[in-house]
């Protein structure tokens, strides 16, 4: 269980890296969701399997629960990441609408003018 | 009385509220921030003389035990770094006011600000790795949001960078915190260090440390990760460009001097050396990029990595006075260089350019402007004596007794270089006569009575980093008590363990 889910990281690490390295920018901004979203499955994963294990709500007669601490914080995490994604969003709606190109090589290209 | 602990945090936050949902007359606005900009400034002076004996002020959030809840610990160096954000910010804040008219304000601007800075006073307060994150993304999201909030057209683009690598930054961090917790089954700094000085010499404990120098490296602003720095920093206002340049990059420096000597087992030798060989470079090749450009912005955001190189070559080095040295150079520094952003500021006002070729004269219409940069310049080369000449003498010294020769070297050349680049700003801007018949950037005309109160923002801010030069002694006894509290986990721990709430002892 933990192998596949450690596999399931770092196939996600993997496409997030190569899509952070394109030029087009709709592609960056996919590989920062899928970046953000294997960071939180990291965490996550760091509560060990959840083989045997309850939920963490106290019952009688239960004694092994999983580890709450790890979800909790995913839970922040994946609404800063919300956060975040909506800002870059917005932020390149804006640069397309000036500059017109989804390119980063375009984008940075020295205009006419440019100190 | 420690419940004071949290209201760094929350009373900025409550002006930003109060500011967002207050009403609409902006004068009012400014009133409000004004009076809580000072009243947080009194605020962490009193709580810096709370923590003068030495023994940090503790605030367990809802009762809870620190193994459980949330701790906020604010030591010495904690409180230091409290009274500079907040006296730059009352600064900066001031300065805006001067910059821009009552109507002219973009009304989001003061509330981000205040958003800002209670995301950096909650980074210094806080005693728990996930919380410290949180506590970056309050600060990272205003900063993201106030760097786009003006910009134009054609500088929008430079917040790119800015926002991916530090969005990659802290997804980095949020990994080394599932890390440590993997490592040490806990995230409150006070017992980490307790758990890691029982692993001393363990892989784990190394790996988790060298994420965190690349996480906080990058905030930092350390070679190879400054890139985004200079090109960012340069689109912002000048008052938000100070308050940038005095307090983001320092955030990454404490954290950094609070993860390596307080949390971290001291014998991490490797990780040391690197971080020393790191700030060479970030010191020498960053001068080399502030002489290369040709705008005061510019060539002032070049060199905040360049001097972070000196800060972070005082923890590479790692002896107690060299903490010391470092705490100094971060007050010294923080002062100096937020007050020559505003200075470029008032000179961008006066020239209608920032840029060196188009600009002149200055000497001649505004020699109080002049003197004031000068003191700056020369305290920022290190010149005795300024304030930033005792900073760069002990690390100087320091690596010269530990033998590092080459890092002494590179420390000495990077502040000539400096010394060169502000000669740059100081010939072109100041000492040519002016050129006239050039297309203006600004066509925005400050009235006598704002350039006035600009320079006396300015000038207070300079008598204060001449103070520090001159009254050394006092500041370096500061520093070193607050270096020798760092360097001592014993107490850190048992300030935050001591504390039995809900959920028992640990």
């Amino acid at each position: 269980m933990q192998i596949d889910t450690a596999l399931l990281v770092g196939v996600m690490f993997a496409i997030s890296t190569y899509l952070l390295l394109q030029r087009s920018f709709i592609r960056i901004l996919f590989g920062f969701i899928i970046f953000s979203n294997a960071g939180n499955l990291f965490i996550l994963s760091m509560s060990g399997a959840p083989k045997d294990r309850n939920m963490p709500i106290v019952k009688d007669g239960v004694t092994q629960y999983v580890d709450p601490l790890p979800q909790s914080l995913v839970l922040t995490a994946i609404v800063i990441g919300f956060g975040l994604a909506v800002y870059l969003i917005m932020l390149l709606y804006r640069i397309i609408l000036d500059s017109r190109t989804i390119d980063i090589e375009k984008m940075f290209k020295p205009e006419e003018g440019d100190e | 009385m420690n419940n004071l602990v949290i209201w760094p945090f929350v009373l900025p936050v409550i002006t930003a509220l109060v500011c967002l949902f207050g009403g609409r007359v902006a004068l009012w606005r400014r009133w409000v921030v004004a009076c809580s900009a000072v009243a947080q400034v009194a605020l962490a002076f009193y709580l810096q003389a709370q923590t003068v004996g030495g023994t940090p002020l503790v605030q367990v959030l809802g009762g809870w035990s620190a193994h459980l809840g949330v701790a906020l610990v604010i030591d010495g160096l904690a409180a230091i770094m409290l009274c500079l954000s907040t006296l730059v910010a009352l600064a900066c804040i001031l300065y805006s006011f001067f910059e821009l008219d009552v109507e002219h304000g973009h009304p989001l601007r003061l509330p981000l600000t205040q958003l800002l800075v209670a995301g950096i006073n909650l980074s210094f307060i806080t005693g728990d790795l996930f919380n410290m994150f949180v506590a970056f993304e309050i600060m990272l999201v205003a900063s993201y949001a106030l760097l786009t909030l003006e910009a134009n057209d054609r500088h929008i683009k430079e917040a790119f960078p800015y926002l991916i690598v530090n969005i990659f930054g802290s997804t980095i961090f949020l990994i080394s915190a599932g890390m440590a917790y993997a490592v040490f089954g806990t995230l409150n700094l006070a017992q980490i260090s307790e758990r890691a000085a029982q692993m001393e010499g363990s892989f784990a404990v190394a790996l988790v440390a060298v994420m965190l120098m690349v996480v906080f490296g990058i905030k930092a602003g350390v070679f190879p990760l400054y890139y985004w720095l200079p090109n960012s920093y340069p689109i912002l206002p000048y008052s938000l460009a100070a308050l940038y340049s005095g307090m983001l990059t320092k955030v990454g420096i404490y954290v950094l001097l609070r993860m390596l000597c307080t949390v971290f087992p001291h014998s991490l030798d490797r990780v040391h050396i690197v971080l020393g060989w790191l700030a060479g470079f970030t010191m020498v090749l960053a001068v080399l990029g502030a002489i290369s450009r040709n705008f005061v912005r510019g060539i002032l955001s070049f060199h905040i990595a360049s001097q972070i190189g000196y800060m972070l070559l005082a923890i590479g080095l790692f002896t107690p006075l060299a903490i010391a040295a470092c705490i100094f150079y971060v007050i010294h520094h923080i002062i100096v260089k937020s007050s020559l952003f505003l200075i470029g500021g008032i000179a961008f006002f006066r020239n209608g350019t920032d840029h060196l070729e188009r600009m002149g004269g200055l000497w001649k219409a505004a020699p109080v402007l002049g003197v004031l940069f000068m003191l700056q310049a020369f305290s920022l080369a290190g010149i005795p004596p300024l304030s930033g000449f005792w900073g760069k003498f002990t690390i100087v010294a320091e690596s010269l007794r530990a033998e590092q020769y080459w890092l002494a070297i590179a420390a000495l050349l990077a502040s000539i270089l400096t010394m060169v680049s502000m000669m740059k700003i100081w010939l072109q801007a100041f000492w040519r006569p002016s050129v006239s018949s050039v297309p203006l950037e600004n066509t925005h005309t400050l009235t006598t009575a704002s350039i006035v109160g600009m320079t006396g923002i300015v000038g207070v801010m300079v008598a204060m980093s001449l103070f520090i030069g001159l009254n050394a002694e006092t500041f370096l006894q500061v520093s070193t008590h607050a270096a020798d509290a760092l360097l001592d986990p014993t107490i850190y721990r048992s300030a935050v363990l001591s504390i039995i709430g809900k959920g028992g002892a640990p």
